[in-house]
């Protein structure tokens, strides 16, 4: 029986009740262990770069921020932050403060959106519901703000559609109060549930190397004690009159993805209230020309997931003549396979969803394939890289 | 034995039959409807399990390539007989059993584990790989809550001197509540009728989120529909039997109501507050918790009547 | 400033191979390679551990509008590295042309470029010599060869580039 040539594959996806979006995931398995993963993405491939070059500049906003509908603010800031620069324009401040606190309310919204899936897949149904329940206060906020739930659409290339009032300023102040409140309470939990830490404890571990080796961004690789956060290194909107402090965890596993996610949250609350409170009075719009001048510029902004990636380039016409976008799930993908393998079958939907993957934001540009496993890292291969990296 | 008439209600009727089959269905309803409520949802309607095994009854029920016919279509059908065969055995609504012999106990611990079985070979019976995976996590669990579940039905035994339901029953209703003087034994049995349940967190062996619905997975229609029903009745007989034996017996219908309906009331608690266990997980703390309490119970048990 | 100084390590470090330097902003160094040093460059970069590759963007120049005087010039690709270190931004660039679109892999320095070369491979029609697994990407397993969507001449199925193959 030791001759067992045959590995049993358990496939997930692209069809399956644990992935919200499609995907497709094989693990061969030996009994309940992973021995094997592999990754098969490009279900829900769009084309939008190629779409970007046949439409206008302000058509393009409208079609970027719906590049993925959990950040769509996000991609929104990198491509009018990159515009703008390249039309040498810059925003008022009044509307950069704006853009910054839809920012930071989006990565709460995409975090507790988090929070509840990974709790779901963890078989945690009751965390699932009480954090879904307690997101709606930020998408009230969101409706509050901009009159959309999901797809806030507050920019505009030089400056923002919407401003926030005074009576609007107080409910999204009282709405953070209940938040913090409740983001507190998981904390406790996330942190002192046996059965949960159970699940996540020393589940999914990337020492700081690994992290780096393998390209991690974003929450997953803070989780491991990697310093990257492009809020910090290269502060844009209103980050450099408000710095963020950057929240790191040495654990590297799933608890540690848990608790740089919900600090991050508290970061945000504050952020928003120390802005909130210091709105600048200045116009909302600055006049950008139509054809945008001939120039190329890269963006960089940190959305939820990690760091977002624009390269932007105009030959002077009304249309963009290349827009290029890495988003970052792509980045954390290179760390599943690797990690997968010696863990328990049940441990892999929580470890897919530790990374935060966003499909669509995917799989607008790239497929991993990973045939016959020829391009799976396996630890060995990994372990003399980094070797050879470190001499 | 010639079938008379009053056998033939019992089986078909009540205890066993129609009537459990409906109170299965409305145990499910106010376990799920107390889940939801413990997690801030609404929860379904009063009537939503009937609607539910009538679409599930109507629809067409497909046979997967591959499968051995004879088993795919007579497992399910095998473990809710069995699982209604038990009914007739306890103090169903508080009623004396329909059927009793010396012994009973043992055949009804027994007849409750033939639907689980009977669910871990429909599993692997298809080559389904989520339901093979799911077969072995059904059958692993089985292993690993079944003795200490024994053991703990074991401990009321003990104490009544006797392996006769209706006489512990009868016993449990003049002491006082087994629940008080064997505290460790219930907490154990009411936590190895939720894992012989598969429910949270005991769910690994169908856990959606990793193998869609494990054991049961390539299951549709009737199939779908007799599993079900088997595990509602199992939930009744399982409610039953803990509280005749821990919880002072079974009188008469309003302590059945009142005694089972809190029970669920518990477990409806303990489903919503953990987050699911790995299978590993699961035997881990069966056999190395579940089991040497179980044990310990039963010793200072021995232990106890030598003394007295 | 740290930027500075960052490019000023860079400028050190690529200083063998580089052809030129632009600072197109105030945190961006580009820097003009030829194909053939790619890999000695980025190999130094990676054993300095300047920053990490942050993204492989590909760019289809098209030749300039033909005024009738000369010959139908060929049009070019270019491929840039982009690495990212703090807030500084480094792009190492190279351009090829239409009829000898190749490049050399870097995954060999650095595995997690793979997804990046693909994309080139699938949309550009670039081939990148010596990457792990060169199959069909993001594209659906029966698109037609020698069609690659991100050429400016793919303008849809009914364009010149997508008839001729």
């Amino acid at each position: 029986m030791q001759e067992k040539v045959e590995k049993f594959i358990v496939p997930i996806g692209p069809q399956h009740p644990a992935l919200k979006e499609p995907g497709h995931f094989e693990f061969s398995v030996d009994g309940e262990e992973v021995t094997g993963a592999t990754i098969r993405l490009g279900f829900v491939h769009r084309g939008i770069e190629k779409m970007t070059e046949s439409r206008t500049w302000i058509q393009n906003l409208y079609m970027l921020e719906r590049v993925c509908g959990i950040c769509s603010h996000v991609h929104g800031i990198a491509y009018t932050l990159g515009v703008e620069k390249l039309a040498g324009v810059t925003v008022p401040p009044r509307a950069q403060a704006i853009r910054t606190i839809v920012l930071e309310l989006e990565r709460i919204q995409s975090h507790m959106l988090w929070l509840g899936v990974a709790a779901h897949e963890g078989g945690f149904d009751t965390l699932f519901m009480y954090s879904w329940r307690d997101r709606e206060t930020v998408m009230d906020l969101f409706e509050l703000i901009s009159g959309n739930r999901v797809q806030h659409s507050v920019n505009l290339v030089g400056g923002v559609k919407y401003d926030i009032t005074p009576e609007q300023k107080q409910k999204v102040l009282d709405g953070l109060n209940y938040l913090e409140g409740r983001i507190q309470y998981y904390e406790k939990i996330i942190t002192t549930d046996d059965t949960f830490l159970g699940r996540t404890r020393n589940v999914g571990k990337m020492t700081k190397e690994e992290a780096t080796l393998l390209g991690a961004v974003g929450p997953t690789a803070r989780a491991s004690g990697v310093e990257r956060d492009v809020r910090v290194e290269s502060p844009y909107a209103s980050y450099p009159g408000h710095p963020v402090n950057i929240v790191l965890d040495e654990g590297g596993d799933l608890t540690s993805r848990f608790i740089v996610r919900i600090r991050e949250m508290f970061e945000s609350i504050r952020v928003i209230r120390e802005i909130l409170t210091n709105l600048p009075e200045s116009e909302l719009t600055v006049r950008v020309p139509r054809r945008i001048p001939a120039g190329e510029v890269i963006s960089r902004v940190e959305a939820p997931r990690g760091e977002l990636f624009y390269y932007i380039k105009s030959a002077g016409g009304e249309n963009p003549y290349r827009i290029k976008i890495r988003t970052p799930s792509l980045c954390n993908w290179g760390t599943i396979s690797s990690v997968a393998v010696g863990h328990k079958l049940a441990d892999m939907p929580m470890l897919l969803v530790g990374i935060d993957p966003c499909f669509s934001c995917n799989d607008r540009l790239v497929t991993v394939r990973k045939e016959t496993s020829s391009q799976t890292m396996y630890w060995e291969d990994l372990r003399k890289y980094g070797v050879e990296y470190y001499q | 034995m010639s079938l008379t008439l009053p056998s033939l209600v019992s089986i078909l009727v009540f205890p066993a039959g129609m009537f459990l089959i409906l109170l299965g269905m409305v145990y499910e309803y106010v376990d799920r409807k107390l889940v939801a409520r413990y997690q801030n949802r609404f929860g379904p309607r009063w009537f939503q399990p009937l609607a539910d095994m009538f679409k599930l009854l109507a629809k067409e029920e497909i046979i997967p390539d591959g499968v051995n016919k004879a088993l795919f279509i007579f497992l399910p059908i095998l473990g809710v007989t069995a699982a209604l065969t038990s009914a007739l055995y306890t103090p169903m609504l508080g009623f004396a059993p329909a059927f009793s012999f010396r012994g009973d106990l043992i055949l009804v611990v027994y007849m409750l584990s033939v639907l689980t079985i009977c669910l871990g070979l429909a599993g692997a019976n298809t080559v389904d790989r989520f339901s093979l995976v799911g077969a072995t996590r059904t059958l692993t669990q089985l292993f690993s809550y079944e003795a200490p579940f024994m053991l703990t039905l074991l401990g009321p035994a003990l104490a009544a001197g006797t392996l006769q339901i209706s006489q512990i029953n009868a016993y449990a209703q003049d002491t006082w509540w087994m629940i008080l003087t064997q505290p460790i034994g219930f907490l154990v049995a009411l936590i190895g009728l939720m894992g012989k349940l598969e429910l949270p967190p005991f769910d690994a062996p169908e856990a959606e989120t990793e193998i869609v619905s494990g054991a049961l997975t390539e299951y549709s229609g009737r199939g779908l529909a007799l599993f079900r029903i088997g595990k509602n009745v199992e939930l009744v007989i399982g409610l039953t039997l803990i509280s005749a034996f821990y919880l002072g017996g079974l009188a008469n219908p309003l302590e059945f109501i009142l005694k089972t309906l809190g029970l669920l009331l518990v477990i409806a608690l303990l489903q919503s507050l953990f987050a699911r266990l790995r299978i590993d997980q699961t035997v881990g703390l069966w056999w190395r918790i579940g089991a040497i309490l179980a044990l310990v119970q039963i010793l200072i048990l021995v232990v106890g009547r030598l003394f007295f | 400033m740290e930027t500075e100084k960052l490019f000023t390590i860079a400028e050190a470090l690529l200083k063998p191979w580089a052809k030129e330097y632009k600072r197109p902003d105030e945190n961006r160094l580009d820097v003009y390679l030829v194909r053939e040093d790619l890999l000695e460059a980025v190999a130094e970069l990676a054993q300095a551990r300047w920053g990490y590759l942050s993204a492989i963007s590909g760019v289809d120049l098209v030749p300039p509008a033909q005024d009738g005087t000369g010959e139908n010039q060929e049009g070019r690709l270019e491929v840039l590295y982009h690495f990212c270190n703090s807030a500084a931004v480094l792009s190492l660039r190279i351009e090829i042309p239409y009829s000898d679109a190749h490049v050399p892999s870097v995954c060999g320095i650095i595995p997690s470029a793979t997804i990046y070369e693909r994309e080139l491979m699938e949309l550009f029609g670039i081939t990148v010599v010596d990457t792990p697994v060169p199959d069909h990407l993001v594209l659906p397993d029966d698109w037609p060869d020698g069609v690659f969507p991100l050429r400016k001449s793919f303008t849809g199925f009914d364009s010149p580039q997508a008839q001729e193959s």
